[in-house]
């Protein structure tokens, strides 16, 4: 079916899909299907923050003091982050726009990409501090093998859906050969890649960026790279939201509250996107070996973090009906979670940020008891 | 155990009985008695205090945006608005 970027027939956003439904004609958002989007978009607007806020200067000092496995771990977990950001900064917009049938749902998407670009801006910022040119570091990132590694599995579920996408609204459904390989293009093979996909999108949120958090928080806790570590707190404020719209894409699927079909699917393919989360869980812990391949840091071993990433795992696997298929009983780094507060996060300090603050600032409730004390 | 009127009783399975505190949420009332629970946010959008509840009801102190199942509510941003049971996974 091909896209339009106003589609003229009139629709009823209220009946629509998440997905493959019509294309989306106004962009109204007095009436939502989901209004939990609605309430993620008013949210991640109230988040707002620019990378140029939180000044980095003395992290030079401090960077200049590491030894060189923490120069490794510290540089390693800003390539990575810089890898998901990138992805993270297009891959839904380039995916999902396409198919999406709800207004509060494509600004969503949108509004969520362009979180991520702040993100991608933010590592620019804290690089440009560290090096005179960090040309080097940025290049490394498509020629490290642990990196490519991982790019590859968070990209692939994403490019089947494109391709699958494409060929879909330039064709129509049917069986093609292209290159010679053979492509099957039916309405249910596209939703199962969209489920693949959420799956992967919401693995990558949930548990990819948590053994980098845990290293810079780490030094932190140590009084280093201070504000490195505010601006990933800003991150992962971000991330917690974009993990909470998954969660509910997925949940809202499985539990026939969208697309009957897509309730199908999620039990057919149950095991299938389980396993892209174990494999993300995984890919982590070897990355955390990778980290520490020429020494520990303080504060943090291999073996501990990786049963970070499982506590962490185990968390957001039970929150979306896959279980807690780790033992671990108690959260192996408590001090993580002081970082990971939303009000704890601090800009500027005359700028003590609130974010409800932002969300319906003006309380216009006024009752008779209000003026009680009050005489002419 | 006798409660005042705003005050309720917190059963933790497994483990200990507790009340409420009407200026504290949930999960600050958990922590001043020293039960460990899990949290990030603290605002209701991330999730990760999720928590089952047994018997009872709550009152939100802000709109919880983070997914919970309908047993299940998030201590950083709820008060018990009567005795409640409930049961926590680390």
């Amino acid at each position: 079916m091909k896209y339009t970027t106003f589609n003229q027939e009139k629709t009823n956003q209220l009946d629509e899909p998440m997905f493959f439904g019509k294309p989306v004609n106004v962009a109204r958002y007095d009436q939502q299907k989901h209004s939990i989007f609605e309430k993620l978009i008013e949210k991640q607007i109230s988040f707002f923050w620019r990378p140029e806020e939180v000044d980095v200067s003395r992290d030079r000092v401090d960077f200049q003091k590491l030894s060189d496995p923490e120069k490794h771990i510290f540089i390693s977990n800003l390539k990575y982050q810089t890898l998901l950001d990138s992805v993270q900064g297009r891959s839904p917009n380039i995916a999902f726009l396409p198919i999406i049938s709800l207004p509060e749902l494509e600004t969503w998407v949108e509004t969520w990409s362009f979180f991520e670009t702040i993100h991608s801006r933010s590592y620019t910022h804290i690089l440009r501090n560290l090096f005179v040119d960090p040309s080097e570091i940025f290049e490394d990132i498509v020629d490290n093998e642990e990196i490519k590694r991982r790019a590859t599995d968070i990209s692939r579920y994403y490019d089947d859906l494109i391709y699958a996408t494409q060929l879909w609204q330039t064709r129509g459904e049917g069986t093609y050969e292209l290159d010679g390989e053979p492509y099957v293009v039916t309405m249910r093979e596209l939703k199962k890649k969209m489920y693949l996909c959420m799956n992967s999108v919401n693995a990558l949120e949930a548990i990819r960026f948590y053994v980098s958090f845990a290293c810079t928080f780490a030094f932190a806790e140590r009084e280093l790279m201070e504000g490195n570590s505010k601006i990933i707190r800003l991150i992962a404020r971000d991330e917690n939201l974009h993990l909470t719209s998954t969660q509910h894409i997925l949940n809202l699927w499985a539990r026939g509250k969208d697309d009957p079909e897509m309730a199908e699917i999620a039990e057919e393919c149950h095991e299938e996107a389980k396993a892209i989360f174990l494999k993300a869980v995984e890919q982590e812990k070897q990355w955390a070996e990778y980290l520490f391949q020429h020494g520990s840091m303080i504060g943090l071993n291999k073996e501990i973090l990786c049963q970070y990433v499982e506590y962490i795992a185990n968390q957001r696997m039970s929150a979306i009906g896959m279980g807690t298929p780790f033992d671990v009983t108690s959260n192996p780094l408590p001090w993580m979670n002081n970082y990971l507060v939303s009000d704890n996060v601090q800009v500027a300090p005359q700028e003590s940020e609130i974010s409800s603050y932002l969300v319906g600032q003006i309380d216009s409730s006024v009752s008779e008891d209000d003026f009680a004390d009050f005489e002419l | 155990m006798t409660t005042k009127d705003d005050e309720h009783r917190i059963e933790i399975i497994d483990t200990v009985t507790i009340t409420s505190h009407a200026n504290k949420t949930l999960l600050e009332t958990l922590e001043a008695q020293n039960v460990e629970v899990q949290y990030h946010c603290r605002e209701g959008f991330c999730g990760a205090c999720r928590t089952k509840i047994l018997s009872g009801d709550v009152d939100y102190t802000t709109d919880p945006l983070a997914f919970i199942d309908d047993d299940e509510i998030l201590p950083c941003c709820c008060k018990p608005n009567s005795d409640i049971t409930i049961k926590i996974t680390p």
